[in-house]
């Protein structure tokens, strides 16, 4: 009977352990600044699936105006073109103390802005912008959003660094 | 002027994006644009490959008509008719190199040439220090010209455009300049 307990509780922690790697979690790293608090959290992407399907439906719905909603198959095209495009830098806006440059690289558009002392820099996997781009009538499934994270494994998706040396990381393992 | 250069720029740069039937190997073909305003110290640069501007462009319309007029000059002052212009095309692109427009105003001269195998659009202010000067392949305008009545086919345009490799504009004035290309570059 020991055994069978023994077993069961080394076997049910690994088993979640390992679903939830199989799965992908979602860390968000906060840091304040001049050595304050650090703070963690670290969410199971099936976790945070589950939840984003108790969503209400009129809360997944994006209110795009007409004009914007009529582009949502020309935007979808255009990141699916560049999907399959070469890597290279799309964009490069240059100004005093601010600098802007988007990137594709494989699946992943990179954006980077340095704003003096600021720095924000985001990877957004090309497949990921697809699966949350709203689809006609501006409706999207935030558990498909949320299960889109899985294209973004072993990614830091964001990372923003403040000007007192507070920075918060999003990163998907 | 400036608006009217931004505008030049702006229908050049949607002139610039094609479907992908080029003889030269679209995949590789970037449309490239860059506008640098040195009184702030500013550069924008935007590389684009053809395909992705290409699918951008479905939401282009097929054919455009703007009252069946094409405006020179003030607006209203020297309007010509599309079908005017196509037949006017029709006739001049059989006698090879000639400037066949020249709109000569207080604050702006406008010249419309054929040089070679390209059309140059040529806007220049008297003072000298702003200037659009916009080049386009006599293929393109040819297709362009391939709608009917008061129509410009612009797909078909586009699609004749993305064989350029090159300046397609240069636009500069007091306070910028703009550049649109194409090229096999990133």
């Amino acid at each position: 009977m020991l055994k069978m307990i023994l077993i069961g509780a080394v076997a049910v922690p690994a088993i979640a352990a390992g679903s939830v790697a199989a799965t992908g979690v979602v860390v968000v790293d906060v840091k304040e600044a001049r050595g304050g608090q650090r703070i963690v959290v670290p969410v199971p992407l099936a976790l945070a699936q589950v939840a984003a399907a108790f969503v209400p439906l009129d809360k997944t719905r994006v209110r795009l105006p007409r004009e914007a909603e009529q582009y949502m198959p020309v935007a979808r095209q255009v990141l699916e073109a560049l999907a399959v495009a070469e890597d290279g830098e799309l964009v490069r806006v240059e100004e005093p103390g601010q600098k802007v440059s988007i990137r594709k690289e494989g699946g992943v558009l990179r954006i980077n802005v340095d704003d003096g002392d600021e720095h924000v820099k985001v990877q957004v996997p090309i497949s990921l912008a697809l699966s949350v781009l709203p689809e006609a009538g501006g409706h999207f499934s935030a558990s498909d959003a949320v299960w889109a994270l899985q294209h973004a494994r072993l990614t830091e998706v964001v990372n923003v660094q403040g000007r007192n040396g507070e920075q918060v990381t999003v990163t998907v393992y | 002027m400036r608006v009217r250069t931004l505008g030049l720029a702006g229908v050049a740069a949607l002139m610039v994006a094609a479907p992908v039937r080029s003889e030269a190997p679209a995949s590789r073909a970037w449309v490239h644009v860059r506008v640098e305003e040195p009184s702030r110290q500013s550069k924008v640069s935007v590389n684009l490959p053809v395909s992705v501007v290409e699918a951008a462009l479905q939401a282009a319309p097929e054919k455009i008509m703007s009252n069946g007029q094409i405006h020179f000059g003030r607006r209203g002052r020297h309007d010509v008719s599309v079908s005017d212009l196509r037949k006017a095309w029709n006739e001049v692109k059989a006698t090879g190199d000639a400037e066949f427009v020249t709109v000569e105003e207080e604050d702006e001269t406008v010249r419309v040439s054929r040089a070679g195998n390209l059309m140059l659009i040529h806007v220049d202010k008297p003072s000298g220090n702003e200037s659009v000067r916009v080049e386009v392949p006599i293929e393109v305008v040819d297709a362009l010209f391939s709608g009917q009545g008061e129509e410009l086919n612009l797909r078909a345009g586009f699609a004749e455009l993305q064989k350029r490799r090159g300046d397609i504009v240069r636009v500069k004035d007091g306070h910028s300049t703009v550049r649109i290309w194409i090229d096999e570059g990133k």
